[in-house]
């Protein structure tokens, strides 16, 4: 029996490799056709990837840096995927925990550490408020929570701009922003996150953060009994009502922790971003798409929490390294669409898979009746 | 219809005509599992052949090769006397062979005639579907609503739309798979007298593919018993009688008092009540001047259109005793176990156990307060298939196995290793995923699950549908057993046998509101039938 499932398990991972290989081959075919088209040369491309994420000077570190909010996004997304919500609305939701951390540490000011640790639990708050909107509309009038937090996104959007036209806001006073316009003032040196320097690059601490949040999320959705009954919850949320899992109570703390996730991610990038992220000040377009780029990992993670580990780090790899790109001379919007190419790769096997198990478990079903 | 009378007796005389269907030596395996073996056999037009056989007999299985939903291994079909592969069930429905599933594959959001035309090529036109229906309603008594929406529809009525989409195609062999296991007995007795008419005046070839014994007695021609893949015995209707199919089916001596619900045997007549009570009726029935410990007082509950679904419902429980509910399906019983699983809230009227209300509709409310529920959809309420088989045994209840909020994986498994050998589920091991169980397993899941609990009241929906003789065997020893040892069990059913053989009370329940009652020693079959009709008596 043992040994049927583990040659059963092994031949489940070949069929994950194989997937992987040929969906990323074919990326990478249709990238190099698609840079060779337009003039370019798909080898420097590829160097210019990699040393962009990898090879040139401090680049590891920054693609560490870049994975942290994504990470913690992905996380996010999988506590609320777990409980069968669809919270799309990340990249909002971390733009308005950036605007809390930022008004809040500005307003409160204390003492260096303490007040990192009140940026980033504003940060929290601020995500979950959010996303707690989303919640409220959901459980109160019923309103699919898939369209509320996608159309919160631009709202929020709107809102912090707003914020950031107004000093009483956000808005950094002339003095601090030079003539620049819609910018708050930067954080103070002892306001931010440490980032350590290992081996020539600085590592941002948020990365430990997201790391520690990923694996504590794992322990808690597998091993605890809330774990259980949200997962309860997003499997069959009949069962769960009738075993005292209130989809209210549930659902609602669940978007919310999935909306404060995000929140953290956007406080982690403003106090320990660093200039990949608005460099330590809140800018229009602050959230950089590192929300729709978290929505995504937690997608080719499966829901997996540790398995959005890796994950992160490739997506931010693919976002850092290709920033490189550019300079070899091929235009940026063919680095976009190869960067799409990558992505759809990574998330046509799991598609595939998913498609497959449904399809075999129903014609079991069918055999059985 | 005037010939159906006397064509629901059965064969008459062997007329001899040109096989529709002559299958020889048909074999299919699914992995390590063969499901038919080497299966021979003979369909005549004008005749009405019976199929019978427990679950995973392989019926089903041989329905689908001849539908072309399934591949045979080896072996041969001819069709008309003409050898033909059938790849697909176009090919099957251009051979002329329809089939009305067990399971409807009917779209509840469209209208009949829409679903009566899904499928069809070319232009829609639906006036003349419509006029399509009409003529097949008048010409088989089936009566339907064109215009009907089918999810409003009742299960037989679904059914008849099944029917009807099968016979606009004009099939010269028709098959029905378990085509009773959803209807009421009159519903059934209608069905059958429209095949008779399809098969004598028509000369069509029907198959009957069936579990229940009395059915395929007085419905077909001729019998083929299936077990374990093969046609193990080929019998005349006419010349044979129930206690030798049931040998032939379950393969040794049965008795058809404990399984007569299993097989559909009626065996209840004018004395045969009596001794059927004497016999398999619990015999110590309890006092009923014990305090309720369940009470329903006045529930109402409002369908979506505003109708009640719950119509001042009351009712009373007493420690001990099984309370069969019977009526005819669709009458609110649904209801009544969605109110105990807390899953509906009343517009009025109350739940209580022993005297202390219970929130109606308050998430985990009623399974607190000692509720047991087998729903009557497992997989609507009563399982997650998603999830493993040990975590299954734990939704309602995880103290057993946690401390401090953090599950004990050991404990778990220890506690799905007890259940699983103590409940007999045939599984691969605690980790299986659910939806890895066959039906009647799953249900053995529910049932030691609620059972762990130690309820006060144990309601047990529609328990056996869809099980095999072994489990239906199984479930009813339990439900007798639970009552035994003190708990009040609410039998929710539309298999009157079954409540007949387990029940010591039953009461009737038609359009929301119990229309009657009776203890089962004084059970008068004439007016519960009128009760279940709708006749208060």
């Amino acid at each position: 029996m043992t040994e049927g499932a583990s040659s059963q398990r092994g031949a489940r991972l070949g069929e994950w490799l194989f997937l992987y290989g040929l969906s990323i081959l074919a990326a990478l075919v249709l990238s190099a056709l698609l840079v060779e088209s337009t003039g370019g040369a798909w080898r420097s491309v590829v160097s210019a990837l990699i040393d962009g994420s990898l090879r040139k000077p401090a680049r590891w570190g920054e693609t560490l840096g870049t994975a942290a909010p994504i990470l913690l996004v992905a996380v996010g997304t999988i506590v609320s995927g777990r409980a069968g919500l669809i919270n799309i609305g990340q990249e909002g939701q971390l733009l308005v925990g950036a605007a809390f951390a930022t008004y809040f540490g500005f307003l409160i000011g204390g003492p260096g550490p303490f007040n990192v640790v009140v940026i980033l639990f504003f940060g929290v708050v601020g995500g979950a408020l959010w996303a707690g909107v989303a919640a409220l509309l959901k459980f109160w009038r019923n309103v699919p929570e898939v369209l509320s937090t996608l159309l919160l996104v631009t709202v929020g959007g709107q809102l912090v701009a707003y914020g950031l036209s107004q000093s009483w806001l956000l808005l950094a006073p002339l003095a601090d922003r030079g003539n620049r316009n819609q910018v708050s003032s930067q954080l103070a040196d002892d306001n931010r996150l440490p980032r350590p320097e290992i081996f020539g690059n600085e590592i941002s601490f948020a990365v430990i953060l997201a790391v520690v949040a990923a694996v504590l999320v794992s322990i808690l959705l597998s091993r605890t009994v809330w774990g259980f009954r949200l997962r309860m919850l997003g499997r069959n949320p009949r069962a769960a009502q009738r075993s005292g899992v209130a989809q209210t109570r549930y659902g609602a703390t669940a978007l919310m922790l999935s909306g404060g996730f995000a929140g953290l991610a956007g406080a982690a990038m403003l106090a320990g971003g660093g200039f990949a992220f608005g460099n330590y000040q809140l800018v229009p377009g602050f959230a950089t798409n590192i929300g729709w780029t978290g929505l995504l990992v937690a997608l080719v993670a499966r829901e997996k929490a540790l398995v959005a580990i890796p994950v992160a780090f490739i997506f931010a790899g693919l976002r850092t390294g290709s920033s490189f790109v550019g300079a070899t001379g091929v235009e940026g919007r063919i680095t976009d669409v190869i960067q799409g190419f990558l992505v759809l790769a990574l998330l046509v096997p799991p598609a595939v898979m998913f498609l497959r198990d449904r399809r075999r478990s129903r014609a079991a079903a069918t055999d059985r009746a | 219809m005037q010939s159906s009378a006397d064509g629901l007796t059965g064969a008459g005389s062997l007329v001899e005509s040109a096989p529709a269907v002559d299958i020889r030596g048909i074999t299919k395996r699914f992995g390590p599992v063969t499901a038919c073996d080497g299966v021979d056999l003979t369909l005549r037009r004008g005749r009405i052949h019976g199929i019978l056989g427990e679950n995973g007999a392989g019926k089903s299985t041989l329905m689908k090769m001849l539908i072309g939903l399934v591949l045979p291994d080896e072996g041969s079909i001819c069709i008309d006397g003409v050898p033909q592969q059938i790849h697909s069930p176009l090919a099957a429905a251009s051979l002329g062979i329809g089939m009305v599933h067990q399971h409807f594959s009917l779209v509840d959001a469209l209208t009949v005639w829409e679903n009566v035309a899904l499928g069809e090529a070319g232009r829609l036109n639906p006036a003349s579907i419509r006029n399509r229906i009409g003529e097949i309603a008048d010409h088989y008594g089936l009566i339907i609503d064109p215009d009907a929406r089918v999810g409003n529809l009742t299960a037989g009525l679904r059914q008849r739309v099944e029917i009807i989409k099968c016979l606009r195609r004009d099939p010269s062999i028709l098959i029905f798979d378990e085509p009773t296991s959803v209807l009421t007995p009159e519903e059934s007795v209608q069905l059958f007298s429209s095949l008779r008419q399809v098969v004598t005046e028509e000369g069509r070839a029907v198959v009957l593919v069936s579990h229940k014994l009395d059915e395929v007695l007085h419905a077909t021609d001729d019998i083929s018993i299936m077990r374990q893949g093969k046609v193990v015995d080929r019998l005349l209707a006419g010349d044979t009688d129930a206690p030798t199919l049931a040998r032939g089916m379950v393969g040794r001596d049965v008795s058809l008092r404990s399984e007569s619900a299993a097989l559909g045997v009626l065996v209840i007549d004018e004395d045969g009540a009596k001794a059927l009570d004497s016999n398999a009726s619990p015999d110590a029935v309890p006092a009923v001047s014990s305090p309720p410990i369940l009470t329903i007082d006045r529930a109402t509950l409002r369908g979506p259109g505003g109708t009640p679904v719950l119509d001042d419902f009351s009712l009373e429980l007493h420690p001990g005793e099984i309370v069969g509910v019977a009526g005819v399906e669709g009458n609110g019983q649904r209801e009544l176990g969605d109110l105990l699983s807390s899953l509906v809230s009343l517009n009025s009227g109350s739940v209580a156990i022993e005297g202390t209300r219970v929130p109606d509709g308050r998430s985990g409310a009623m399974a607190k307060a000692g509720i047991g529920v087998i729903p009557e959809d497992r997989h609507d309420s009563g399982i997650v298939l998603d999830m493993t088989l040990a975590e299954n045994l734990i939704l309602v209840d995880q103290s057993r196995v946690s401390t401090g909020g953090v599950i004990n994986q050991v404990e778990l498994d220890d506690f799905a290793r007890e259940m699983i050998s103590q409940f007999g589920i045939h599984c691969s091991g605690p980790d299986a995923p659910m939806w890895s169980l066959s039906g009647g397993n799953q249900q053995r899941v529910v049932l030691a699950r609620e059972l762990a609990q130690h309820p006060k009241v144990l309601v047990a929906a529609q328990p056996t549908r869809g099980l095999d003789v072994g489990a239906i065997e199984y479930m009813g020893d339990r439900l007798k057993s639970a009552a035994a040892d003190g708990v009040a069990v609410l039998l929710i059913s539309s298999e009157l046998e079954e409540i007949l053989d387990l029940s010591h009370r039953i009461v009737v329940m038609h359009a929301g509101r119990i229309v009657g009652g009776m203890d089962r020693a004084n059970v008068s079959l004439e007016s519960l039938g009128l009760m279940m009709g709708g006749v208060a008596q």
